[in-house]
């Protein structure tokens, strides 16, 4: 699905990631743990196609295909997601406008038939009871005056609707309260399947707790020093990073 | 437009007899103050952005009966069809093509001066004003009875459509009686190459009556479109005002509110959409005379190209005008490089115990939001347009009126297609 080879990626002139291989199988769920500043979101940034990073070495391929000089929604329609780390406010543009108009362009790079008014809300609000929100959503403008929880419930119920292959869920646990984080890890594992892939990108163990990990990366200064089982995450949690560091 | 010339068009204007000979040294004192003043240069304060030398470089004339239409207009271009209106062409006012909705009168402006026995409410804010006073061609009253609610909007359509490089200075009076109400639409359109419009409206809203006034201003790119309105508000009366401005290559409105009785409230909105090289300025003033009045600017600018804007806003509240609620906002998308707005938001309290706030934001659009409608698979350019409605999307839903409402959206998404952001 998803393969890495010696990345590496930075911005301006400051090299971040160092050297980072990577390979995801469809089914598989990773994750990559790293302290602050340790290029976790330099990793998801350049995976999706942030402008302002810059890829002096190595390659990034999803499905066979580099990807490295796709664009954004390029990566997005081949079925890359991420939910952000801090998704944007979009005052005045309406949720359901915006989703339809996403997964519209989904359904019609893929040649299928776009959904109307009436089929597109038929298939939010199923989508909406999976992350627990409320119709109210529908006539909200894009993350404004949603909290915390309700923002990451957004991005968890935009891959429930544009159900992507690859997954990203950048530091998605962060800010969340227990309620709201045993909400999104329901929705991601009902999402799992043995055909769809997702990379965890986050500072702690707690989220794995929920979402179980098939692999676990450590991240120190742009390359990973240790990858292992989900048994990796509980014995980060206990001894901390600097025992992985030379 | 240099004086001696303007000066050979208000001898001509003195020349003619159609109205009566009480309009003339109303004329000759409003030019004399006119002349004393000069034309605003950029060392006028309020003026200080919006650099008027392409107006004095041509020597407009005053509309001849010749500038008339010589046949039935379709008036359909324009839109808003279903609407009573009033066709103003090249200044000439087209009895044969305009309607008006039960309860509305319209009077001439020589019956209205009779009417108020030539004492008019000057007005001096500006010295397009005076301009307008002295040069004043098409002029009407349209007003409302007491307690008189006119359901369907009635519009004013100011067409222009010449080659000729000629100057119009429509006078317009619009009196709301106690508890009326209306929805009034003021539209500016037309193809001429040079035209400026130097239009007057005075307003007057009288105790707990309502207006909504929608100005659409379209005119063709090389005109200029000057819009002086003077607002004057009883106690519990409501005014709201709405700007559409896509057209000119300069448009200035200067929107004066005065809010004279306790209660009253206005609220005024703008939305300009520059390209090109479009200078849109908008000097609005509100003047709080009274307590327990509430007020609202919100304007908000995208340019494009080389395109500019001017957001002057103030709001003074005056001694003993207390309880005064107001908000001023402007904000501003810069869809190039090139473009440029000036934001210049003020207030001037002289009470206590008042709520006032003002704030202003230009920049460019936010990158991170663009890249996040990317990463759900939305082009750039979508994504942006996705963007640029967000950012109007708000002020135009607030239009009450669902057929007015509609006709907007439809020329802001032209706009949107025909300029690439």
């Amino acid at each position: 699905m998803l393969n890495i080879q010696d990345l590496h990626a930075g911005v301006d002139n400051k090299e971040i990631l160092k050297g980072l291989n990577l390979e995801i199988k469809p089914g598989e769920m990773h994750a990559v743990m790293g302290r602050n500043g340790s290029g976790k979101s330099t990793l998801s940034n350049v995976i999706t196609g942030r402008e302002g990073f810059h890829i002096s070495k190595g390659n990034i391929e999803y499905k066979g295909q580099s990807i490295i000089e796709w664009s954004p929604e390029k990566r997005a329609l081949a079925g890359l997601f991420m939910s952000f780390q801090y998704p944007v406010v979009m005052p005045g543009v309406n949720n359901t406008y915006f989703l339809k108009a996403a997964l519209n362009a989904k359904l019609k790079h893929h040649g299928k038939q776009e959904l109307d008014a009436a089929g597109f809300l038929k298939l939010i609000k199923e989508k909406l009871t999976e992350v627990d929100m409320d119709t109210s959503y529908l006539q909200r403008a894009v993350n404004e005056g949603f909290s915390g929880g309700e923002k990451k419930r957004n991005e968890i119920l935009q891959m429930l609707t544009l159900e992507p292959e690859l997954a990203i869920l950048d530091e998605t646990d962060s800010g969340l309260d227990i309620d709201a984080l045993k909400i999104i890890a329901d929705g991601v594992n009902r999402y799992r399947n043995k055909e769809r892939s997702f990379l965890v990108i986050t500072h702690y163990q707690r989220l794995l707790k929920y979402i179980e990990p098939d692999i676990v990366h450590v991240l120190i200064d742009g390359k990973f020093v240790k990858s292992g089982g989900k048994e990796l995450a509980i014995e980060l949690e206990e001894k901390g990073y600097s025992w992985l560091e030379s | 437009m240099n004086i001696s010339s303007f000066q050979t068009e208000f001898n001509k204007i003195m020349g003619r007899d159609y109205f009566t000979n009480h309009v003339k040294p109303i004329r000759a004192q409003a030019f004399n103050n006119f002349l004393e003043e000069g034309l605003p240069n950029k060392n006028w304060e309020d003026w200080r952005h919006t650099d008027l030398k392409p107006i004095k470089e041509i020597d407009f004339r005053l509309s001849e009966i010749s500038d008339a239409p010589a046949h039935e207009l379709d008036i359909t271009e324009f839109g808003l069809d279903d609407i009573h209106t009033i066709v103003i062409y090249n200044g000439h006012y087209q009895e044969s093509m305009s309607s008006i909705p039960n309860g509305v009168r319209l009077i001439s402006l020589s019956e209205y001066g009779e009417q108020k026995g030539w004492r008019f409410n000057e007005q001096k804010d500006s010295p397009f004003d005076l301009l307008n006073t002295a040069f004043m061609d098409s002029g009407f009253c349209l007003s409302v009875d007491k307690g008189v609610q006119i359901e369907s909007p009635i519009r004013i359509l100011f067409i222009s459509s010449s080659e000729n490089k000629i100057m119009v200075s429509p006078r317009v009076y619009i009196e709301l009686e106690e508890s009326s109400s209306v929805t009034f639409v003021e539209q500016h359109e037309g193809n001429s190459k040079e035209y400026l419009l130097n239009s007057s409206l005075i307003m007057g809203i009288k105790r707990n009556s309502r207006m909504c006034h929608i100005r659409i201003q379209n005119n063709s790119g090389n005109t200029f479109n000057i819009g002086n309105i003077h607002v004057h508000q009883d106690k519990e009366s409501h005014y709201s005002f709405y700007q559409f401005a896509y057209g000119s290559k300069i448009g200035r409105l200067n929107l004066f509110t005065n809010l004279n009785g306790k209660g009253a409230e206005c609220f005024l909105n703008g939305l300009a959409l520059t390209c090109d090289h479009q200078h849109l300025d908008n000097h609005i003033i509100t003047n709080h005379n009274a307590p327990n009045c509430t007020s609202s600017q919100n304007f908000k600018s995208l340019l494009n190209d080389s395109s500019s804007g001017v957001f002057n806003g103030r709001t003074v509240v005056s001694k003993g005008a207390e309880k005064t609620d107001s908000n001023q906002s402007n904000k501003n998308i810069l869809l190039s490089k090139g473009s440029l707005m000036n934001s210049n938001p003020q207030l001037e309290i002289y009470a206590d115990d008042v709520k006032c706030s003002h704030g202003s934001t230009t920049g460019a659009l936010d990158r991170d939001a663009i890249f996040y409608i990317q990463s759900r698979g939305i082009d750039m350019t979508s994504a942006k347009a996705l963007l640029v409605r967000g950012f109007v999307s708000e002020m135009i839903e607030s239009i009450s009126n669902k057929y007015i409402k509609q006709y907007v959206i439809s020329k802001f998404d032209s706009w949107l297609n025909e300029n690439t952001i």
